[in-house]
């Protein structure tokens, strides 16, 4: 009954000063907006980058092999076959699945180098990937046209290329690229098939819409110190991702000498990850609180105004028997009310601001439910924290003091 | 009812002391009509602020009701002003964003009644005073006279034993004047309450059953 009618007074007593109500409410949309904006941003990030990653499945490694950098100039050849100590051969990756019962296939790739140009124009942003087979199904990627490359080609000069590729070639050329011939550094590359658009980052550590896919032996034979740079294995059925790593480990140290082989999981880098981005949502919350207290301020100040304005109100009602603690709850209703207000508007003003961002850096959006209890539990907590100071003020007023006062 | 024994205050203005009472002893029986009379500046408002709890005694002893007044729990102090005491002031003091009814209402809203029996309540106190008709009215809509009788129907409300009213007609002409005495003179014969106007008016005392007359801070016999 008394918080009811404390409700109503609070919503006439906050219309009655509507431009102020509305100055001390901007700055609480704003403040709280910020925070929702930033939390929902957070999350919707930590979203995406965990979409990429989950996306090709977590039963993959990913094998990487530092043989002291590329300072290696040892003259041209047969790379796989004369490799130095510290690197890993072709055949002895490919022997992976056989070797160890844990892996159920394998991927090794290696990164080509030269220009490419197609129809004698440059084209940008693409690189050579030297693949084998298997690669198109542990990178979960599809073919659109054509096919990609088979173990057969690997004395073949056949490409397949990534969708955006394919798109920049018809730019350039017109009609159907397969059949068509890239040229990378001194090699000719006819294009056998392309690959359907994937997400980009996560576990794939390449541009898979952009890139020019041939067999690893030609690019091999091709590429001057060329070197595995990475393996991606799928682990079988039934093992888990630790038990076939150690299978991994132990067998590579028998072929390389090297102790620089790094067996990543994904799980690894997920939890890593995960880890991450609660700071990063922590920062960016952090970064909102501040305009937050700037809301919270102007609150008060409206708040300590009001009290100022009223103490002949707050005199009679103390008069007609109101407690402290009846004037001190009045006027924390009307704080609270005006910040739960303002916190609903700094919800929709936030999740807004967040769905704009994500448009433009096409993310998947996503309302925060966790977002919007904390921006309502937060425009709750600013309106007593800043409400209850000139609460406080307005309830210890000496009731003759505020009767004579106009 | 009232029973006042050398009540002392004294005021610190700067660096001296003024003693505004300097030890008023009075006793109000229940059902009188008084009024405490004397020319500005005599401490009478003062003396009306201690007998209304709204300011306490530098010394002296003052039993309202039966009971000695302690001045430790101002929430103690607070249910009795609404439990006991009907105030009214010269200003009328109603909150102007407020119906005339609604102010009516407020003493009981921090009793925590019942919504409906403070509604009929209401509306019969404000038939009482003659303002039936203007219960949706803000004060701003109503003249003097007409706030000083919703403003009484306020002090009704929590059916006190006790109406203080400072100056009630100092800001009214003679006519209405004489009307709010009229009305006090009703509630005090007929309900028995006992009524304590504070005046600087000889016409108003003199309308009193008993006259308390003040100066200098203490009262004359």
């Amino acid at each position: 009954m008394i918080i009811g009618a404390n409700i109503k007074e609070a919503v006439r007593s906050l219309l009655s000063s509507k431009q102020r109500t509305i100055l001390a409410l901007i700055g609480i949309v704003i403040g709280i907006g910020s925070v929702i904006a930033m939390v929902s941003i957070g999350k919707i990030v930590q979203k995406e980058s965990l979409r990429q990653f989950k996306e090709m499945g977590t039963d993959i490694l990913t094998i990487e092999n530092d043989s002291g950098g590329g300072g290696d100039s040892s003259g041209g050849g047969r790379r796989a076959r004369s490799a130095p100590p510290g690197r890993l051969k072709l055949a002895d990756i490919l022997a992976l699945p056989a070797q160890c019962s844990g892996i159920s296939a394998v991927a090794p790739s290696m990164r080509g180098n030269g220009e490419a140009s197609y129809g004698g124009k440059k084209i940008q942003n693409t690189s050579l990937i030297g693949v084998t087979e298997s690669f198109l199904d542990i990178n979960k990627l599809k073919i659109r046209q054509g096919r990609f490359i088979s173990d057969l080609d690997s004395n073949g000069q056949f490409c397949a290329i990534g969708s955006k590729l394919s798109g920049e070639m018809q730019k350039l050329g017109g009609g159907n690229v397969i059949g068509q011939k890239i040229r990378v550094g001194e090699n000719l590359y006819t294009v056998i098939g392309v690959t359907a658009e994937v997400l980009e980052g996560g576990m794939r550590r390449f541009q898979p819409n952009e890139s020019i896919y041939v067999h690893i032996t030609a690019a091999l034979r091709s590429s001057r110190d060329a070197e595995i740079s990475n393996i991606i294995a799928r682990v079988s059925n039934g093992v888990t991702n630790m038990a076939a790593r150690d299978q991994v480990l132990d067998y590579l140290r028998t072929k390389t000498k090297s102790s620089s082989v790094r067996v990543t999981s994904p799980e690894e880098v997920i939890a890593q990850m995960e880890k991450q981005m609660q700071m990063f949502t922590l920062l960016l919350g952090a970064i909102g609180s501040i305009s937050l207290i700037v809301g919270g301020v102007g609150v008060m100040n409206v708040m300590l105004v009001s009290v100022t304005e009223r103490r002949r109100e707050i005199g009679i009602r103390r008069a007609l028997g109101a407690k402290r603690g009846d004037i001190r709850g009045q006027f924390l209703i009307e704080s609270i009310i005006l910040s739960l207000i303002g916190g609903f508007f700094g919800i929709i003003f936030g999740v807004g601001v967040s769905r704009v961002i994500s448009y433009f850096a096409h993310w998947q959006f996503a309302i925060s439910i966790g977002a919007i209890i904390l921006g309502v539990g937060v425009s709750n907590a600013v309106g007593i924290f800043f409400g209850y100071y000139p609460a406080r003020q307005a309830s210890l007023l000496d009731p003759i003091v505020a009767l004579k006062s106009d | 009812m009232l029973r006042l024994r050398e009540i002392k205050k004294s005021y610190r203005i700067g660096p001296t002391e003024v003693d505004v009472l300097k030890g008023v002893s009075l006793d109000v029986g229940t059902g009188e009509l008084i009024s405490i009379m004397g020319p500005s500046g005599c401490g009478k408002s003062t003396l009306m602020n201690i007998i209304g709890l709204l300011d306490r005694p530098t010394s002296g002893s003052f039993v309202l009701n039966g009971s000695e007044v302690l001045y430790t729990n101002d929430d103690v102090l607070s249910d009795i002003r609404n439990r006991s005491i009907g105030f009214v002031f010269q200003q009328y003091f109603l909150l102007s964003k407020l119906s005339a009814i609604e102010n009516v209402k407020l003493p009981l809203m921090y009793r925590g009644d019942a919504h409906g029996i403070t509604h009929e309540r209401s509306m019969e106190l404000l038939r009482r005073v003659g303002m039936a008709d203007r219960a949706g009215h803000r004060p701003s809509e109503l003249s003097g006279g007409q706030q000083q009788r919703v403003a009484i129907a306020r002090a009704l409300i929590g059916s006190p034993a006790l109406i203080l009213a400072d100056e009630p007609t100092g800001a009214l002409d003679t006519n209405v004047g004489s009307e709010i005495m009229g009305l006090f003179k009703e509630l005090n014969s007929e309900e028995g309450i006992t009524v304590v106007i504070i005046t600087h008016d000889p016409g108003i005392a003199r309308q009193c059953k008993r006259v308390a007359a003040m100066r200098d801070g203490v009262i004359v016999p």
